[in-house]
C-alpha cells in the first residue's frame, strides 16, 4: 500500500468530477459509465467509490441529494458545485500537463 | 474549516440518519448491481453472488466511509470513553482504590485552595480594594511599630500628602446601648463621615454618614452592621428612625450596612467621631500626643504604594522638625504604608502555604500511586494492547486509549474531591478565622470550581502519560512473550520502583512536617503558662459610663459588684482585673506598655524610658488566677484610695531593672515624679500573651487607687460555666445598666491560645497520615506484583533447594532497598524545606533530632509491613505449580 493509492485516489476524484460535469448522477451510474466510457479498462470498485464520493462531498467538491432513479426507485443524485467544476478544470490541466510529459519520455526512450 | 465541523458535528448528532441513508444508498448499488448482472443472463442467485463479491467486505468499507464522512476525532473519543467507561466498571476494585485515592488528593488541595484564593488571593470585597492602604505611624527606636494617631496628625496627614485622595481614621469602642431588651455592649466603630464611602459600602437599609453628622454639635446617628441588626434586632425592617439612648444621648439609626465583611474588625455599630465622648472633648482634639485612632487611604489612581510611601516619609520628617517634642529623637519616627490587602493576610500567609504545599504533595503521592496501579494493570493488559495493536490500532490510539481512562479516573476523583472539600468547608473557615478577618468570603465558587477542574486535567495526564509513555513500541513482541517479561515490562518495573522512591521521599517530608508542628504544639501544651485556669470563670462587665461621672464613683461600683459576687454560693474567690491571662483581646492589641521612672535613677535627657505592661488589679486578683506570691505581700483591703500608693511588679520587671537588688520598697513614678508608688511585692511571670511569647515586664496597681478594671473573674468549687447565669444575674442586681458579656471560662481561654497551631497540627497530620496510606498501599502493590511475576523465578530458587525463610527475605531485601532510597532522599529533602516550616515552629529546631528519628521509625515499620504481607506469600509457593504457571 502507500504511494500508488495516492494516485489512484487523486485519478478517481478526477474521473468522477469529470462523470458528473455532464450531470447528476447516482453512485452506480458513475461506475457505470467510467466502466463504459473507458470501454471496460477501469473498473471502480465500489469500496474506492464510496468513500471518495464521501470524501469529494466533504471537501464541498460535490453535493447530493435523494431522487428517483430511472427505474423509480429512491437513490441518491450527486451534482458538481461551482467549487467542483473550478477543481475540474484544474485537475484536468493537470493532468493533461502531465500526462503529454509522461508521454513525451516515453516516446523520446 | 468550520464547514468541516459542522459536518462533522451533523454526522454526529444524526448519526443514526446518517448510517441509514449509506445503508440506503450501498442498497441501491448492490441491488442495480444484481439487476445489471441478471440482464447479462445470470440467474438471480448467481447475480446476487457475484454483486456481493465484487463489492468485497461490506462492513469493511461502510467503515471507510465512516471515517471519510463522520467526525472520526468525536467519535473515536466516545468510543475511547465508552470503552474506558467499560474497563473501569469491569475492575472496581482497580476504580474504587483509584478514584478514593484521587478524590482525596483533589479534595485536599481543592479545600486549601479554596482557603487560600478566598483570603490571599480574591481581591477585598471593595470598591478598588486594592488601591486601599492603611497609613501607620511608628516609632522604630523604640521598636513600636504602630502608634496610634491623634487628632492633629490625622489632620496633618490629610491635609499635606500629595498620594492619597482620602484619609480615613477610625477607633474601636464599646458602649452600652439601652432601650433594647438588656443594656447591650456594643462594639462601635467611630468612624470619620467618609468611612464607607471610601471603602465603596453601600447601605441595605437608610444611608451612611455624610460630612453633615460629622460636624460638632449635630444630632447623634448610627449605622448598625448587618449581622448585629439581625442578630439583636431580628431584622426588624423599620430600624431606620428608632432611637436608643447611648452615653447618656439619643441616637437615632439611621442605616443598614449590607452582609459584607468588615474591616478592620466586626463591629455592632458606627457611629461618626464628633459622637464619641473621649474623641469629640476639645482637649483630646487639641492635644497632638493624645494618640488612639487608626488610619487608611485610598491611593490615586495610578499611584503605587512605594510612591505613597516616600510621599509620607516625607511628610513624617517634616512633622518631626515642626514639633520635636512630640517625635522625641530617641523614639524615631517614621511613617509607613502598607497595601491593605497585605496586611489582612500577613498572619495567615506561611500557615496556608505550608498547607497548601502540603495538599500538593499528597496529591503528587496520590499520582504516583494511581500511575503505580495502572501500571501494574497495564502488564497484565499488555496482550489486550498487543491484539489492539495487532487489528490496526495506532500507537497514538492507544495511548489516547489510556489518557482517556485516567481523564475519567482523575474526573471522578475531582468530583468526589469537591465534595469532600463542600463537607470541610466549614471546619475550614473555623481554622481560617484564627489567622485573618476575611474567613467569611472563603467559599467554593467558579474560580474554585475551575482549579479543581484544572488539577484534575492535570492529574489525569500525570499519571496518565507516565505508563502510557512506558508501553512497548513493537507491540508484537508481547504477543509472542508472556505478558511481565518483555522488555518494556523490566521498563515498567523500573519506573515502578521510582515511583515507590519519590513516594516514601515526598512521604517522608510530609511526616516530618506534620511531626514537627505536633512536637512543637507537645512543648506548647507544656509550657507553664505561669497560672491556674482550672476552675475560673471571666466575663467583661461595662457600667453604663454616663451614671458614673467621676473615678470614685466607679470603684465604687465595681467594688459593689465584686462584693455581691464574692456572697453567692459556690464562689471561692472573686477578683477583677483590666484584663487576664491570654485574654483574646489583649493578644489582639498587645501589652499596655507605659513608661515609668525608678526613684534615684534619672532617665538621661534622650534616652527612653523603661517600660512594662501597665494593669490593675483588685485585691483578691493573684489568688484567683493562682499567680503566685514570689515576695513580699499581694494587694490588700486597705490600699485604698486615700493610703500610700502602691504597686506589685513580676519577676521580669525585678530581674530587667533590679537585677540581684531586691525592689521591694522601692518607688516607681508613671507621671515624671508627681507621684510615687512603692513596690510591696513580686508575682510570678505569666504568659499573658500568648504560650509561645515570653512573659513581657509587668507592673500591676491596685483597683482601689484610680484604676480600672472591667473584667470579673471568679474562681467556683463547681464547673464555672453552671455559674454564669449566676453571675450575670448578680451584677445586674447591683445595677442592671451594666452591660455583661465575653463570658468564658480560662479554661476555653488556654485552649483558644494553641487552637491554631493545634488545627495546624492536625490538619497537616491529616495530610501526613493521608500519604503514609497512599504510600504504604503503593509499596504493597508493587510488591505483590513483584512477587506474583517472580512466582516462577522464586520456585527455581525454591526447587533448587533455597528455604523459604532465605527467600522471603531476599524479596524483603529487595523491596526495603527502594524504601530506603526514598528514605535517603526523603532526608535530604526534610533538612532542605524545614527552614519554611520555622515559622510556624514554637521551641522544636526544622531539624529536630527526635522528630527524625520517629518518624524515621514510623515509616520503616509502615513500610516493611507493607512490604511483608504481599511478601509472605512466597512461603506458600510450591515450587512444583510455580514451574508449571508459565
Amino acid at each position: 500500500m502507500g504511494k500508488p493509492t495516492d494516485l489512484l485516489q487523486g485519478t478517481l476524484d478526477m474521473l468522477i468530477l469529470k462523470t458528473l460535469a455532464l450531470g447528476p448522477m447516482h453512485g452506480w451510474g458513475i461506475s457505470q459509465r467510467i466502466q463504459q466510457v473507458s470501454e471496460d479498462v477501469l473498473v471502480i470498485n465500489q469500496g474506492s467509490l464510496y468513500p471518495a464520493l464521501y470524501r469529494l462531498e466533504q471537501q464541498g467538491l460535490i453535493k447530493s441529494e435523494w431522487g428517483s432513479s430511472d427505474n423509480n426507485r429512491q437513490a441518491k443524485f450527486y451534482e458538481l458545485t461551482r467549487t467542483g467544476k473550478k477543481q475540474l478544470s484544474e485537475e484536468t490541466e493537470n493532468w493533461t500537463r502531465l500526462s503529454a510529459a509522461v508521454d513525451r519520455i516515453l516516446q523520446t526512450s | 474549516m468550520l464547514g468541516k465541523l459542522i459536518g462533522q458535528m451533523r454526522a454526529l448528532l444524526q448519526k443514526d440518519k446518517v448510517e441509514r441513508d449509506m445503508d440506503k444508498e450501498l442498497r441501491f448499488h448492490l441491488e442495480m448491481e444484481i439487476e445489471g448482472n441478471v440482464k447479462r443472463g445470470m440467474s438471480p442467485a448467481e447475480a446476487r453472488r457475484q454483486a456481493l463479491m465484487s463489492f468485497g467486505g461490506i462492513e469493511k468499507f461502510k467503515e471507510e466511509c465512516r471515517e471519510v464522512r463522520g467526525a472520526p476525532f468525536i467519535d473515536s473519543l466516545l468510543q475511547d470513553i465508552r470503552y474506558g467507561v467499560r474497563i473501569l466498571v469491569r475492575n472496581p476494585g482497580f476504580t474504587v482504590v483509584a478514584v478514593l485515592t484521587l478524590g482525596l488528593g483533589i479534595g485536599a488541595n481543592t479545600a486549601i485552595f479554596s482557603v487560600i484564593y478566598g483570603v490571599l488571593m480574591r481581591p477585598l470585597p471593595y470598591k478598588d480594594g486594592n488601591q486601599l492602604v492603611i497609613v501607620q505611624q511608628q516609632a522604630p527606636l523604640a521598636h513600636i511599630l504602630n502608634v496610634p494617631f491623634s487628632v492633629k496628625e490625622v489632620q496633618d496627614y490629610r491635609d499635606q500628602n500629595q498620594t492619597l485622595d482620602s484619609v480615613v481614621e477610625h477607633h474601636s469602642m464599646s458602649f452600652t446601648l439601652l432601650g433594647g431588651k438588656e443594656p447591650q455592649r456594643v462594639a462601635t466603630g467611630v468612624v470619620s463621615a467618609n468611612f464607607f464611602d471610601v471603602l465603596g459600602v453601600k447601605p441595605l437599609l437608610g444611608r451612611t454618614f455624610v460630612d453633615a453628622d460629622e460636624q460638632h454639635g449635630s444630632d447623634a446617628v448610627i449605622v448598625l452592621s448587618y449581622q448585629y441588626w439581625k442578630q439583636s434586632h431580628g431584622g426588624d425592617p423599620d430600624i431606620v428612625g428608632r432611637i436608643f439612648q447611648m452615653n447618656n444621648r439619643p441616637h437615632t439609626v439611621i442605616g443598614v450596612l449590607p452582609p459584607i465583611p468588615q474591616y478592620p474588625i466586626e463591629q455592632d455599630v458606627y457611629m461618626p467621631t464628633s459622637q464619641c465622648p473621649t474623641r469629640s472633648s476639645e482637649q483630646f482634639i487639641s492635644n497632638r500626643n493624645a494618640r488612639m485612632m487608626s488610619v487608611f487611604g485610598r491611593l490615586k489612581a495610578g499611584i503605587p504604594v512605594s510612591q505613597s510611601q516616600a510621599d509620607l516619609s516625607t511628610l513624617a520628617s517634616n512633622l518631626q522638625q515642626q514639633y520635636p517634642d512630640s517625635y522625641p529623637t530617641n523614639r524615631g519616627y517614621a511613617a509607613n504604608v502598607v497595601s491593605l490587602q497585605e496586611e489582612l493576610t500577613r498572619r495567615a500567609k506561611p500557615t496556608f502555604l505550608i498547607l497548601l504545599g502540603t495538599a500538593g504533595l499528597v496529591l503528587l503521592i496520590a499520582c504516583a500511586n494511581v500511575a503505580n496501579l495502572t501500571l501494574a494493570r497495564l502488564m497484565r493488559r499488555e496482550r489486550e494492547m498487543a491484539i489492539r495493536s495487532s487489528l490496526g490500532a495506532g500507537r497514538g490510539r492507544l495511548v489516547r486509549q489510556l489518557l482517556t481512562e485516567s481523564t475519567l479516573l482523575s474526573f471522578a476523583g475531582g468530583v468526589l474531591g469537591l465534595a469532600l472539600a463542600a463537607g470541610g468547608m466549614q471546619l475550614l473557615v473555623r481554622f481560617a478565622a484564627r489567622f485573618t478577618t476575611r474567613s467569611n468570603e472563603i467559599k467554593i465558587d467558579g474560580f474554585v470550581l475551575l482549579f479543581t477542574l484544572g488539577i484534575s486535567v492535570v492529574t489525569g495526564l500525570i499519571f496518565g502519560l507516565m505508563p502510557a509513555f512506558s508501553s512497548e513500541k513493537n507491540m508484537t513482541g508481547a504477543l509472542k512473550e508472556g505478558g511481565g517479561r518483555t522488555s518494556a515490562g523490566v521498563k515498567r518495573q523500573r519506573v515502578r520502583n521510582l515511583l515507590i522512591v519519590a513516594q516514601v521521599g515526598v512521604s517522608f517530608i510530609l511526616l516530618i512536617w506534620a511531626g514537627l508542628m505536633v512536637r512543637s504544639l507537645i512543648k506548647l501544651q507544656q509550657v507553664n503558662p505561669g497560672f491556674d485556669p482550672e476552675r475560673v470563670l471571666a466575663m467583661r462587665i461595662s457600667p453604663n459610663w454616663s451614671k458614673y461621672n467621676t473615678t470614685q464613683e466607679t470603684i465604687d461600683l465595681l467594688q459593689r459588684i465584686l462584693d455581691k459576687a464574692r456572697s453567692e454560693p459556690g464562689v471561692l474567690s472573686a477578683a477583677l482585673g483590666s484584663t487576664y491571662p491570654l485574654n483574646q483581646l489583649g493578644i489582639n492589641n498587645g501589652p499596655f506598655n507605659r513608661g515609668f521612672q525608678i526613684e534615684n535613677r534619672p532617665v538621661p535627657e534622650g534616652e527612653l524610658q523603661p517600660q512594662a505592661d501597665f494593669r490593675t488589679a483588685s485585691t483578691d486578683y493573684f489568688e484567683t488566677v493562682r499567680q503566685p506570691l514570689v515576695r513580699g505581700r499581694t494587694f490588700a483591703d486597705s490600699d485604698k484610695d486615700k493610703a500610700p500608693l502602691v504597686a506589685v511588679i513580676n519577676q521580669s520587671t525585678a530581674r530587667h531593672r533590679w537585677g540581684d537588688d531586691d525592689p521591694i520598697g522601692r518607688r516607681i513614678s508613671f507621671d515624671r515624679g508627681q507621684t510615687w508608688l512603692t513596690i510591696v511585692g513580686i508575682v510570678g511571670d505569666v504568659r499573658q500573651y500568648g504560650l509561645d511569647k515570653d512573659p513581657a515586664d509587668e507592673i500591676y496597681i491596685p483597683l482601689a487607687q484610680g484604676g480600672f478594671g472591667g473584667n470579673l473573674l471568679v474562681r467556683t468549687a463547681l464547673d464555672p460555666m453552671s455559674i454564669s447565669k449566676l453571675m450575670r444575674d448578680a451584677v445586674y442586681e447591683v445595677d442592671s445598666d451594666t452591660a455583661v458579656d465575653r463570658v468564658q471560662t480560662l479554661e476555653q481561654v488556654r485552649s483558644d491560645a494553641v487552637a491554631s497551631p493545634r488545627l495546624t497540627a492536625i490538619l497537616l497530620g491529616m495530610f501526613a497520615g493521608l500519604a503514609l496510606l497512599i504510600t504504604a498501599a503503593g509499596i504493597a502493590g508493587v510488591m505483590a506484583l513483584s512477587v506474583n511475576q517472580r512466582t516462577h523465578e522464586l520456585g527455581v530458587r525454591l526447587a533448587l533447594g533455597a528455604s523459604p525463610g532465605k527467600i522471603l527475605r531476599m524479596v524483603m531485601t529487595q523491596g526495603m532497598f527502594f524504601v530506603m532510597i526514598g528514605l535517603t532522599a526523603g532526608l535530604a529533602g526534610a533538612l532542605l524545606l524545614g527552614r519554611l516550616m520555622s515559622a510556624l515552629l514554637y521551641a522544636v529546631a526544622p531539624t529536630d533530632p527526635i522528630t527524625f528519628v520517629a518518624v524515621g521509625a514510623v515509616l520503616l515499620g509502615v513500610a516493611a509491613a507493607a512490604c511483608f504481607i504481599p511478601a509472605r506469600r512466597v512461603t506458600s509457593i510450591d515450587p512444583m505449580l510455580a514451574l508449571r504457571s508459565e
